[in-house]
């Protein structure tokens, strides 16, 4: 088998020092399908949209069918051949199939006019010739998420590209509509095109792909024929060696439950379940760890809880009150929320660093103000910026620079010192040290515990399993919007967790 | 009796002319997605270099050339400040029509020495269109025949600019700028390019508008002769989505009422007719707003 | 701080710059218009005076824009509130009189009551119905233009006069004048150091300026965004309003067409210029009356038309807020290309 695509050598860097790919190299060959697998982080997106043109590289070369190749933009990548579908499918709802299919490569006849009668006979050959089963002139709009998928393809198909990259695909597909996108994929292979696809489903792995590469952390951990694979032993790759996290927590006894979520229920605007039956508490003094794939469910949870989203059903209580339809604030006198969305949810980037530090505290406490709420005090607001900034060793200027003038570690130590510094028991955690250097996170964890000393309860939500084991007493495990498993972290270990994360039961089954 | 409806129609008919001309040009920059607010400028520069031509050259041919050129200057300004240096749309609309309302009365002084208005017989203005058979005809013919030679040029907008945006290549892919602009992108069409195209044709069409002010309706230029026109084509637009015929059709309710107004000022006074394509823009959004409300009641949303 | 002045300053000097090419080209001085046109606003007393009168309405309605814009709220109707505004304390003016020392408070009022209405029907409207403000402050503009004609041609039109106006209103109304300076412009300082306490110093304020640039994040810190909102809609629209009383109580005493003029867009355009900051305001406020004073003893003297004013209001606006947005983004680039190197 001929190898079409060589990547070698592959490095990126996003500023400042987050190194997504790290001398990464590997090779697809022609007619196969290739799954690349590898937790939240390991480059995976980042590889294939180097691969694509959507991102450059900072080192390394690709050859296409031996040839030096570099794409500056998806236009030239689809020119030579590859294209690739996103998981947010970027199509014209409004439009028909095939009007979307024709879109940038219309057939005309005199004066622009638009020969509608030939580009639906274009596309409806193109359907027949791949057996994808569409109407041309429905909706898009109209059309289930996998029949929109499929027109992705066919728009990619329509310009005859041999390389196809689906960027988790099965991702916005119920369980039922796999298996046909799976024959789909075959009956292409099988035609001699070219199928690279990014997954975290290693049960989907195993059936569909011929060979499957590993990263982790930036890294290429390896590649092998899937007939010689098992699902232990790639999640094992996926996640490092087996080791028993030391554990850096003292003996703690857990008190009273703080945070209590009963029976919750949400489904999106697409009817979409997101959050189904999620039960679970948290007591003071204990750190309840959430394991789980990214989006499966854990944004939905975080939102609701802060009251951004409105559930169907369900009750979350805090210090056994009611608040799952409370106003924000009073939610804030409970909850302290330290998130990972710096720069929407946790700061005012173009503020200045007081002016973030004493949000929700101007309002709940009156150290602040002055004249019964009405007027700030900004020389207490400053105080505190001093305080803060000596309890959680922020490296700035002073409280009136700008808050993007912190390098990200600072900017996350700040919101950290803001939220732990509001009198709540219950703080709610949301990846807290995404995107942080080694001493930041640290650091953040030494906070983390400090907390749980204080009989503070938290709720850790994380996609980093070291970071889990280290601090939660126990842990949840979240798969497709569910609660899959309730372990002790001393009992359980990394394989244990990671196949939860991926299968959503245990191994045993 | 006849006569005084036939005198409406044939005043809503010029009247909804500009109107809908240079409703026509924000169609297009609508279905971009392009948030075009600057047509009043637009139409108002058209008027005033329509003036300018027709003097110099005594013709109204060249008149109109000229609205067109100027239109597109300002529309090349626009499209410098909006699309090149991504400037928020809306500034830039509304920087644009203080400098057209600035810079024709500046020039007015300067090239024409008066203030207020410019008014000379040396002004060609465009001429009436006698159709010879269809006149004769009883009542059809007197409102079918007679009118500026704009007034039918405009009827071949209508058509032209829906043929544009629904039969051609070049209208699916401004409507997709304005769905979706990195879907077009990624299919390989700059989106920009369609932006600016919509532009310029906008600028054509103002221009048209704008000599049909000053060389058709009368005959001479005055300060800030646009007098709000741009505004309720902007309405217009808003109101129908941007669809061509919805407005042609609003634009003969809004040059409607404006000889309505004209005839009803016994009844009710005037300025209340003024407000109507407002009030009724008003309405829109309001349905407009109630039918996307109900829409995510339903999904939980907070 | 230092880089955001050199941009405005830039701008500004481009802008000028521009206008000095449109006058040689047109075979005038450049040097001995500009000359003037300071001499004619800036050069005495009286003129001083006369342009800190002319400035009012300028900078109370910039002021309008500037804590809307700041705050999240698009509200762009201070042309129509500035009528409405206007027009309340025209009636009340002529339907009530009280001693001055009452009278002119009321007045005041009234006319922030006009302006608050209508800027209320707007914030209400997008409450309830979720219709974006944008557009209902625009229409609404409209709507007052056509109404208040009305209103000065029928029900308060002031008999047998040759063009829609209103009566004068009470002299116990009028604002008094110390010689030629007005006290109007007390008014507007006196307004202007409120606002500046208000958005810099309350806790509204705070939440206002931070709702206005992360809505999201205002939220999620139990900020009622809602509320602000509407109080937001209610304040600029009570400044417009007041911009509107003042122009009748300090100028022709009646309401006259196109009483308005183009104070309110100015104003707007201000706004745009100071990007938000309150003092600013004041300042770009001053000076472009200064710029509209002194287009005036331009023409006089040397002889080119005041017009030019316009042409270069609307360069400035448009040079300094595109080059902020160019610069920034310049600036960004440059740093992020410093940082790449740094780490390669």
């Amino acid at each position: 088998m001929v190898d079409i695509i060589e990547m070698k050598g592959i490095f990126k860097i996003f500023p400042p020092n987050l190194v997504a790919l790290d001398d990464v190299s590997l090779s697809f060959r022609e007619g196969e399908i290739h799954a690349i697998v590898g937790e939240n982080g390991a480059g995976k997106s980042t590889l294939m949209k180097i691969l694509y043109g959507m991102q450059p590289a900072d080192k390394g070369e690709i050859l296409l069918r031996g040839k030096k190749i570099k794409f500056n933009d998806p236009g030239e990548a689809i020119t030579a051949g590859i294209g690739m579908v996103h998981q947010e499918i970027l199509l014209i709802p409004e439009y028909t199939v095939w009007e979307n299919v024709v879109l940038g490569k219309e057939p005309v006849k005199y004066l622009d006019h638009l020969d509608m009668k030939t580009a639906r006979a274009q596309v409806k050959a193109k359907i027949e010739e791949f057996h994808l089963n569409l109407d041309p002139d429905s909706k898009v709009a109209d059309l289930s998420v996998a029949a929109r998928q499929k027109v992705e393809i066919l728009k990619l198909l329509f310009r005859n590209v041999s390389v196809l990259i689906m960027d988790e695909p099965t991702s916005v597909l119920t369980p039922q509509e796999v298996p046909q996108l799976f024959g789909e994929l075959k009956r292409l292979r099988d035609n001699g095109h070219t199928i690279m696809f990014i997954s975290h489903h290693l049960d989907e792995v195993l059936e569909l792909s011929d060979r499957v590469t590993v990263l982790r952390k930036g890294r290429m951990a390896g590649t092998l024929d899937t007939k010689n694979a098992t699902k232990t032993g790639l999640a094992q790759m996926m996640v490092g060696r087996e080791v028993i996290f030391e554990s850096i927590r003292d003996e703690h006894d857990p008190g009273e439950v703080l945070f209590e979520i009963t029976d919750l229920n949400y489904t999106d605007s697409n009817k979409k379940p997101r959050l189904q039956n999620i039960n679970l508490k948290v007591k003071s003094g204990e750190i309840v760890g959430v394991a789980g794939v990214e989006g499966n469910g854990q944004l939905e949870l975080v939102n609701v809880i802060m009251g951004l989203l409105k559930p169907q059903s369900g009750v979350i209580r805090a210090q056994g009150v009611d608040i799952t339809t409370l106003p924000i604030l009073e939610k804030r006198k409970r909850i302290a929320f330290v998130t990972q969305d710096r720069a929407n949810m946790g700061a005012c980037v173009p503020a200045k660093i007081t002016e973030n530090v004493i949000m929700t505290h101007h309002r709940l406490n009156r150290r602040f103000t002055n004249f019964n709420g009405r007027v700030l005090n900004y020389h207490q607001a400053e105080k505190f910026t001093g305080e803060v900034q000596d309890m959680f060793d922020v490296q700035m200027t002073s409280g009136q620079a700008p808050f993007k003038s912190l390098s990200g570690g600072n900017q996350q130590k700040v919101i950290l010192g803001r939220e732990l510094m509001l009198e709540a028991p219950f703080i709610l955690l949301d990846q807290p040290t995404r995107g942080l250097d080694v001493g930041s996170i640290e650091y953040v964890h030494k906070k983390i515990l400090a907390m749980r000393a204080q009989d503070r309860g938290m709720l850790l939500i994380s996609a980093d399993l070291e970071e889990l084991f280290r601090l939660s007493d126990h842990l949840l495990v979240m798969h497709r919007g569910r609660i899959v498993a309730d372990l002790l972290t001393e009992k359980t270990s990394v394989t244990e967790v990671g196949y939860f994360m991926l299968e959503g039961k245990s191994y045993e089954a | 009796m006849m006569k005084i409806i036939i005198g409406l129609i044939n005043g809503m008919l010029a009247s909804a002319t500009p109107i809908l001309l240079s409703a026509l040009g924000g169609s297009l920059t609508f279905y971009a997605g392009i948030f075009n607010i600057a047509m009043e400028g637009m139409m108002l520069g058209g008027a005033f270099f329509a003036v300018l031509g027709s003097y110099y050259f005594h013709s109204w041919v060249i008149g109109i050339l000229f609205a067109i050129l100027g239109s597109i200057l300002m529309a090349l300004i626009f499209i410098l400040f909006a699309v090149v240096l991504k400037m928020d749309e809306f500034i830039t609309g509304i920087g644009l029509n203080l400098l057209a309302l600035g810079s024709t009365t500046y020039m007015l002084r300067q090239i024409f020495n008066v203030k207020g208005m410019f008014a000379s017989t040396e002004i060609v203005s465009i001429p009436k269109v006698d159709i010879p058979l269809i006149r004769n005809i009883p009542i059809v013919g007197e409102i079918l025949s007679g009118h500026n030679l704009v007034v039918y040029l405009t009827a071949l907008a209508v058509l032209v600019v829906y043929y544009l945006v629904f039969k051609t290549r070049f209208g699916l892919r401004l409507r997709a700028a304005g769905y979706n602009r990195t879907c077009l992108d990624t299919s390989g069409v700059s989106a920009n390019r369609v932006r600016v195209i919509s532009l310029i044709i906008c600028g054509v069409l103002c221009g048209l508008a704008g000599s049909f002010l000053s060389l058709g309706v009368v005959t001479g230029f005055t300060e800030g002769m646009s007098a709000g026109k741009g505004w309720i084509s902007l309405a217009a637009v808003i109101l129908v989505s941007g669809s061509p015929t919805g407005i042609a059709l609003i634009s003969l309710l809004f040059g409607f009422t404006d000889g309505l107004g004209l005839f009803m000022q016994q009844s009710m006074p005037p300025q209340f007719t003024e407000m109507v394509p407002y009030v009724a823009t008003l309405i829109a959004l309001f349905v407009y707003s109630i039918r996307l409300k109900k829409k995510s009641l339903s999904t939980g949303v907070l | 701080m230092k880089r955001k002045i050199l941009i405005n300053v830039v701008g500004i000097l481009l802008a000028f710059l521009i206008g000095a090419l449109v006058m040689v080209f047109q075979g005038k001085n450049p040097l001995e218009a500009y000359y003037q046109l300071f001499a004619y606003s800036l050069g005495s007393p009286t003129k001083i005076a006369y342009t800190l009168n002319k400035s009012v309405p300028l900078i109370l309605t910039g002021l309008s824009a500037t804590v809307a814009f700041a705050s999240g709220p698009v509200n762009l109707g201070q042309p129509g509130q500035l009528l409405m505004g206007a027009l309340f304390a025209t009636i009340g003016g002529l339907y009530i009189d009280l001693p001055q020392g009452l009278m002119i408070p009321l007045l005041l009022l009234l006319a922030m009551l006009g302006g608050a209405l209508w800027s209320g029907i707007a914030a209400l409207c997008k409450h309830f119905f979720n219709m974006s403000e944008f557009i209902t402050t625009l229409m609404l503009n409209m709507i007052a233009d056509s109404f208040t004609l009305w209103a000065i041609s029928y029900p308060f039109f002031e008999k047998n006069a040759n063009h829609p106006q209103t009566p004068l209103i009470t002299k116990n109304g009028w604002m008094p004048e110390w010689g030629s300076f007005g006290s109007n412009v007390v008014v507007m300082l006196l307004a202007f150091i409120i606002i500046w306490f208000i958005v810099n110093r309350t806790t509204s304020g705070y939440e206002w300026r931070i709702s206005g640039q992360n809505s999201l994040f205002s939220r999620l810190g139990g900020v009622n965004v809602k509320k602000n909102y509407l109080a937001v809609m209610l304040l600029t629209g009570a400044l417009a309003g007041l911009a509107g009383g003042l122009v009748i109580m300090s100028g022709p005493h009646r309401f006259i067409k196109d009483i308005g003029g183009n104070y309110a867009w100015d104003g707007i355009m201000i706004a745009m210029v100071a990007n938000s900051g309150v003092f600013l305001t004041l300042i770009f406020g001053l000076f472009f009356s200064i710029l509209q004073t002194g287009a005036l003893g331009m023409e006089l003297q040397v002889e080119v038309p005041r017009e030019l004013i316009k042409v270069l209001q609307a360069i400035i606006v448009l040079i300094v807020v595109a080059g902020r947005g160019y610069f920034e983004g310049l600036f960004a680039r440059m740093e992020a290309r410093r940082k790449m190197k740094g780490r390669a």
